[in-house]
């Protein structure tokens, strides 16, 4: 190479003088300080993420057992018990949340990405719905005891349920529809090429074609409910013992429990109430960790 | 050509009678889909109009003094909203403060200076800070981070400026307890850092290689780059994220309510407890009868008129940014 | 060598243009608006049965609108519009009251870029099928491996049919999308630059193919490739800027075509 080259390679390192001199020393330095902070930055947030679940474990394990798991929460002062109702609460409550706001969220997305690309009436609900989306929890809150809990006189699950959905919902929105988006149009085209009417190629083809990121919506919007606490406050609340097979009068959960056992005086709810914020965090990391799998998949393919 | 005039004489050979499938499901389908989105339109309305209809009366006896008052007098049933909106105005604004800089650091270190192995993980690290729930931010407050707080950061502040004139009543803590608007607006900067964070790596990441390149090719350095070439062109949707960041600092309830103290008082100093609007109700709500409910719906449609103004800015700039 | 010199040799010895074949499509005035854009004007066009017509022309010229309108494919938009007259076997397509999902059913459509969808290969060429007859299992299997042999793909595909359609090269999943046309029984099948996707060896057999599909089916179809449109069609259409400027059998238009433009446009003076 050098050889067949001998223009570059002879040419004298006179000829094009170092220039690294030229370079005033502010811009080192301006340089220097951007790196370190921005990696001290990324720093902090890993040193955070990793104090957080050190907290959790060495102080939920402590709080671990069996009985945990088998056992209703005790009472004030109280030795022993465990957080079985208030996990099989959460469950209810989760499940009643995503129950509705899936079929709504995916519903309302696919209207958005299929039949009003290009209405008013779609920007509008697209741009609530993204406000809907960072909206205060605790407004969610005093909605649903406006609605449910003061009409029907009594805490219950089904407004706690609701509450959960409403918050789910946007997420299952948001994402349905960028992902039907994501489907080529080529697609539908040739669904209706075909002669199937709009809603069966939306069924049976683009649905099916955004379905990994869909289960991803929907998987967040959990992972976003299972430990809302707000409000759970004013429409489920908590309570210390089983619950109503009606889900009527208040609904064990953990976060509210989490909320209440964690500020009290007494040692034994303290580390009930880490238990279950180790369990919570670990099952919501889990879920996230699992959406965001599901769409690298997506992606792969 | 022969064409127009030959008929068409081709008989339709042994074709499948075709029966297209119902024209009733599709209309409903569509029918079901509109009424799902106009769903989100009603929650909405529902929202603010529930507390609206709550608030009322305490507008009514109040008046605009409501805002003003910085009373909150269960006995004498004198309520205002002052102390609440300041609180909730002064946490967030400190949350930006910190949190701001930390997030373009960090969506700053993933898009140029990460190295290709690492950026997986550490965005996937700062996303999962995403989904950590509220109360656990509330616990991980109150039971690591205050104390900590209070020895080492208030208990020596406080001895340093105490007597100064200015930051000697803005950093002072009577009682160094750790909690306070500071540690609130520490928690909530720590909450909001992975969504500006990876808002803006997103919108770090669109800008075209080739403006990035070409900058580096005329010999900028990191900072330059960012400086004048990423920044300028990310700017508009940066501020959008903030503003989302913002809209959630906000309307933060639990990891607020753990920290904060919950102290109605106005107090000079960031050291001081106090309370947020999202924080009081979410303390007195299930107690509260009469007036004090009223009250606190109202100081729900003060928060949801606050957040909802900072949320339509923030959708407002980060849509305009995609379009371009 | 000049392009049409090179393309007289392919030319030679091809199924000649069949005039007196009847016509299946006539397009009688076809204006066609994309919002305030005039995209067609004027078109008169007829379409015989059982005959390859090739739409060429340069880009933009709307021979990919012109195809669009024949199965009212545009009718997704809201903005674009159709006016005019389009008779598939004397019923004007463009009348309002033509129910489009049927009308679909009778006209076939293949895309540029292979459009199978995510699920069996089985059921993509099934998918039509089934909306429009109730057929027992066994005629069902029947209809869906007469369509794959008729699509060459039936040897590749008969052991995995239920894996995944999207699986394939996309010179099957071409062929896969032709299949499940051809299943439906169409009596027009649309293919809109069907090749410009694909390698030479796949575009091979697509051409073969088209040319097997005429003898049951009138098939129009649009191309950048100019051999291509000698090489398979017995009619070409030449259009310019939204308007038709020659139409006539193949051969004429490629040897020894009446407009200067068209003439301009095979020998590569413009495009």
């Amino acid at each position: 190479m050098d050889a067949r080259n001998p223009i570059l390679a002879t040419a004298p390192a006179g000829s094009f003088p170092p220039r690294a001199n030229r370079v005033r020393p502010g811009r080192r330095i301006a340089d220097k300080i951007l790196i370190t902070a921005s990696t001290l930055a990324t720093l902090i947030g890993i040193v955070v993420l990793g104090s957080i679940l050190l907290m959790l474990i060495v102080e939920g394990i402590k709080g671990f057992s069996p009985m945990i798991f088998t056992q209703p929460t005790p009472g004030p002062g109280s030795e022993g018990g465990g957080i079985a109702n208030a996990i099989l609460g959460s469950l209810v409550l989760t499940v009643i949340g995503i129950v509705i706001a899936t079929p709504v969220g995916v519903m309302a997305g696919t209207y958005l990405a299929e039949y009003g690309r290009n209405s008013k009436l779609a920007d509008l609900i697209r741009f609530l719905n993204d406000i809907l989306l960072s909206a205060p929890s605790i407004l969610i809150g005093l909605f649903v005891y406006t609605l449910m809990v003061r009409p029907m006189g009594t805490y219950s699950g089904w407004a706690g349920g609701v509450a959960l959905a409403i918050i789910a919902t946007p997420v299952i929105v948001r994402t349905t529809e960028d992902m039907l988006r994501l489907v080529p149009s080529q697609m539908r085209e040739a669904g209706v090429a075909l002669g199937a009417p709009p809603s069966h190629v939306i069924k049976s083809v683009t649905w099916r074609a955004a379905s990994a990121g869909i289960v991803t919506g929907i998987l967040l919007a959990l992972a976003r409910i299972a430990g809302e606490t707000a409000p759970l406050l004013f429409t489920a609340l908590n309570n210390n013992s089983w619950f109503n097979a009606n889900l009527l009068g208040g609904i064990p959960n953990l976060p509210v429990m989490i909320y209440q056992f964690a500020l009290s005086p007494y040692q034994n709810w303290q580390s009930l109430a880490w238990a279950g914020a180790l369990l919570i965090t670990v099952t919501i990391l889990a879920l996230s960790i699992v959406a965001r799998l599901v769409v690298k998949d997506q992606r792969a393919r | 050509m022969t064409a127009l005039t030959q008929s068409i004489v081709l008989a339709r050979e042994a074709r499948p009678v075709r029966k297209g499938p119902s024209k009733g499901l599709d209309r409903a389908f569509r029918a079901a889909s509109l009424g799902s989105a106009l769903l989100v339109l009603l929650v909405l309305a529902g929202i603010l109009g529930s507390i609206v209809y709550g608030g009322w009366p305490a507008f009514r006896e109040f008046g605009f003094g409501f805002v003003t008052s910085s009373a909150w007098n269960i006995g004498t049933e004198q309520y205002g909203a002052l102390v609440a909106v300041i609180g909730t105005l002064a946490s967030a604004f400190l949350a930006l403060l910190i949190g701001v800089p930390i997030s373009l650091g960090i969506a700053i270190y993933l898009t140029q200076l990460c190295p290709g192995w690492a950026r997986k993980p550490v965005s996937m690290t700062i996303e999962l800070l995403a989904s950590v729930p509220s109360i656990i931010y509330g616990m991980w407050g109150l039971f690591i981070f205050a104390p900590l707080f209070a020895r080492f950061v208030q208990t020596p502040v406080s001895n340093v400026f105490e007597g100064l004139p200015i930051v000697g009543s803005l950093l002072y803590a009577r009682v160094p307890s750790g909690v306070g608007i500071l540690t609130a607006g520490i928690i909530l900067a720590i909450m909001i850092v992975p969504f500006v964070a990876s808002i803006t790596r997103d919108m770090l990441d669109q800008i075209p290689t080739v403006l990035r390149e070409s900058a580096y090719g005329i010999g900028c350095t990191t900072w330059e780059v960012v400086r004048h070439v990423l920044v300028p062109q990310a700017s508009v949707s940066i501020i959008g994220a903030i503003m989302l960041g913002l809209g959630r600092a906000l309307g933060e309830t639990m990891a607020v309510t753990f920290v904060i103290g919950n102290a109605n008082r106005l107090s000079a100093s960031i050291f001081d407890p106090g309370s947020t609007i999202a924080s009081r109700i979410a303390n007195e709500f299930n107690e509260a009868d009469g007036m004090q409910l009223n009250a606190l719906m109202a100081l729900g449609c003060l928060l949801f008129v606050i957040t909802f103004i900072v949320l339509i800015i923030a959708r407002l700039l980060t849509r305009r940014a995609k379009l371009a | 060598m000049s392009p049409t010199t090179s393309m007289s040799g392919q030319l030679a010895g091809r199924n000649p243009a069949n005039e007196s074949a009847p016509v299946r499509i006539a397009v009688k005035d076809l204006n066609f608006y994309y919002g305030q854009f005039h995209g067609l004007k004027n078109v008169n066009l007829n379409f015989h049965d059982r005959q390859v017509t090739a739409l060429i022309g340069p880009s933009g010229c709307g021979k990919s609108t012109l195809l669009r309108t024949f199965n009212r494919i545009y009718s997704l938009y809201p903005e674009q519009r159709a006016e005019g007259q389009i008779l598939l076997d004397g019923q004007n397509v463009l009348d309002p009251k033509v129910d489009l999902n049927e009308l679909r059913a009778r006209v076939g459509m293949v895309f540029q870029k292979p459009t199978p969808f995510p699920m069996s290969i089985y059921d993509n060429v099934a998918f039509g099928l089934r909306l429009y007859e109730r057929l027992p299992k066994s005629e069902l299997d029947g209809r869906v491996e007469d369509a794959l042999r008729k699509a060459a793909l039936w040897d590749e595909v008969k052991d995995k049919m239920k894996q995944s359609g999207t699986g394939l090269s996309g010179g099957q999943q071409q062929r896969l999308c032709i299949a499940r046309s051809v299943a439906q029984r169409p009596e027009v099948i649309l293919f809109d630059e069907p090749t410009s996707a694909l390698d030479p060896i796949s575009t091979g057999r697509i051409e073969e193919l088209i040319e097997q599909l005429r003898t049951e089916f009138t098939i129009v179809i649009v191309t950048h490739n100019m051999q291509q449109a000698a090489r398979i069609s017995q009619f070409t259409a030449f259009m310019y800027l939204g308007e038709l400027i020659e139409f006539a059998p193949t051969t004429k238009i490629f040897m020894n075509p009446d407009k200067r433009q068209t003439q301009d446009y095979i020998t590569g003076r413009f495009g």
